[in-house]
């Protein structure tokens, strides 16, 4: 393997992009991805807080003490994995870490990993998805995402804008990714709109430092409410409403997240009131 | 960088900090536990902030000064810890030691949330958690001057 450490975007030519390597560095060692060639992508994506936008390679430790920033998407990054891991893991990464769930993890041929089935509707699923779980059911890690999608940001890559919605995609029979970035694209900024309020919470087993069981970002802007999810589909899931919650598909197991959900709901519609 | 002395190392891209610090500099007193970024027992400092050697690539430290709880043998957590009776096993204990000393470096005299918060990310299976807290306000209540 070879690690190639660009000095300018005009250098980047394939290869694997590494931001803080928490993920990157697990599924390389458990050969869920592989790359002959390793890219370095710090000196070349853009870091820190102006203004609205947020470089894709601010580290989730900065955010999660920078009072500018949308109290949601603040409380999420505070929320996320550990103190050492905030210190490593960039916001960009974030959002496109892979799923935690333990067949694809382990290997499993399942549907994510381009076979048939998905493991773990039949089998062992209280971590899953209560939305889009159809045909897998995983359920998207990233606290920062919901919190994202709440508030209404902008994903600026190296070749187009998109909503943050559509960076996310349900992996369909044609294409099993659940982001729409095309291979070698890199995100290099985000662009956050100040809400007059918002607010996160999160669900998880311990106390602190756990993947969210259930997360539920809140935000208002004038008379609208935005609602978005961690934790329950395959991706981040925005809500229309919080009556919208009655059409979740939930599996046996993870019929639990739908009650779990509710009065979190309830909570964050409460703060942002 | 590390404690203080500049080392170059040779091996292949993909070695983790952590390896590198134990197999080639024979530094083992960062521990691997799960491998993975979940325990907190492979902590080290970069540039002072406590960071995952298991799953950091030693290729990317560049000329960053590591830490590693070799280089903070004088630290008076190092007696504190004893003293507070903070550890049954031990495995935890360096990872838990370095993320204190930088909680500490930052926040001479934490709080409790403010301990809590800094110290979550090491996971002691032994569960000296409040005894390691004890510790830490050992050594803050010095830095207040007794
Ligand atoms: C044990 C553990 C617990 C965690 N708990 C939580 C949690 O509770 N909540 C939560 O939200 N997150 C959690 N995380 C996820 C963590 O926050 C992310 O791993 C981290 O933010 C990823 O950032 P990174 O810079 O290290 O990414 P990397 O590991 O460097 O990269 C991750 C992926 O993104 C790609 N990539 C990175 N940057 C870019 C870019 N700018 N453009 C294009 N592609 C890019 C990489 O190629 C790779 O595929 C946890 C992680 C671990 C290991
Ligand atoms: S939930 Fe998705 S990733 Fe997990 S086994 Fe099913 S298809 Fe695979
Ligand atoms: S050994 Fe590095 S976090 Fe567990
Ligand atoms: S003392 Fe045994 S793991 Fe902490």
């Amino acid at each position: 393997m070879e690690l190639r450490q660009p000095s300018s975007l005009a250098d980047v030519d394939g290869g694997l992009p590494l931001a803080g390597g928490t993920e990157v560095v697990p599924l390389l060692r458990d050969g869920l991805v592989e790359a002959e060639t390793l890219v370095d992508i710090r000196a070349v994506v853009p870091k820190g807080v102006s203004g609205t936008t947020i470089g894709a390679g601010t580290l989730l430790a900065e955010l999660e003490a920078d009072p500018e920033i949308p109290s949601a998407l603040r409380e999420a990054c505070r929320l996320a994995a550990s103190p050492q891991l905030r210190s490593m893991g960039t916001i960009g990464g974030n959002l496109l870490q892979a799923t935690r769930c333990w067949y694809w993890r382990l290997k499993y041929p399942c549907f994510l990993h381009g076979g048939s089935t998905c493991h773990a509707r039949q089998g062992e699923h209280r971590e899953h998805a209560i939305f889009g779980n159809e045909q897998c059911a995983s359920a998207h890690p990233s606290d920062p995402a919901a919190a994202l999608l709440a508030v209404g940001a902008t994903v600026r890559t190296d070749r187009r804008e998109l909503p943050i919605g559509e960076l996310y995609r349900l992996p369909t029979e044609d294409d099993r990714n659940v982001t729409a970035l095309e291979p070698g694209e890199l995100i290099l900024e985000l662009e956050v709109p100040r809400p007059e309020a918002s607010h996160y919470l999160k669900a998880m087993d311990r106390a602190r430092w756990a993947f969210p069981l259930v997360g539920v970002a809140a935000a208002r802007f004038g008379d609208g409410v935005r609602l978005a999810l961690a934790g329950v589909a395959p991706i981040p899931w925005a809500l229309d409403s919080a009556d919208a919650l009655e059409q979740a598909t939930p599996l046996p197991g993870t019929a639990y997240k739908v009650e779990l959900a509710r009065p979190l709901i309830r909570r964050a519609l409460d703060a942002i009131a | 960088m590390v404690n203080g002395g500049l080392h170059e190392v040779d091996v292949p891209v993909g070695t983790t900090l952590a390896d590198a610090l134990r197999d080639v500099l024979g530094l083992t007193g960062t521990k691997i536990a799960c491998g993975e970024g979940h325990c907190g027992a492979c902590t080290v400092q970069l540039d002072g902030v406590p960071v995952l050697s298991c799953i950091t690539l030693v290729h990317t430290v560049g000329e960053r000064e590591v830490t590693t709880i070799e280089g903070l043998r004088e630290h008076p957590l190092v007696q504190a810890f004893v003293e507070a009776d903070a550890t049954q096993c031990g495995f935890c204990t360096p990872g838990q030691i370095v993320s204190a000393a930088a909680l500490l470096a930052a926040t001479p005299r934490p709080g409790h949330d403010e301990i809590v918060h800094a110290m979550s990310g090491n996971l002691c299976r032994c569960g000296t958690y409040p005894k390691i807290e004890r510790a830490i306000e050992a050594v803050a209540a010095e830095n207040r001057g007794g």
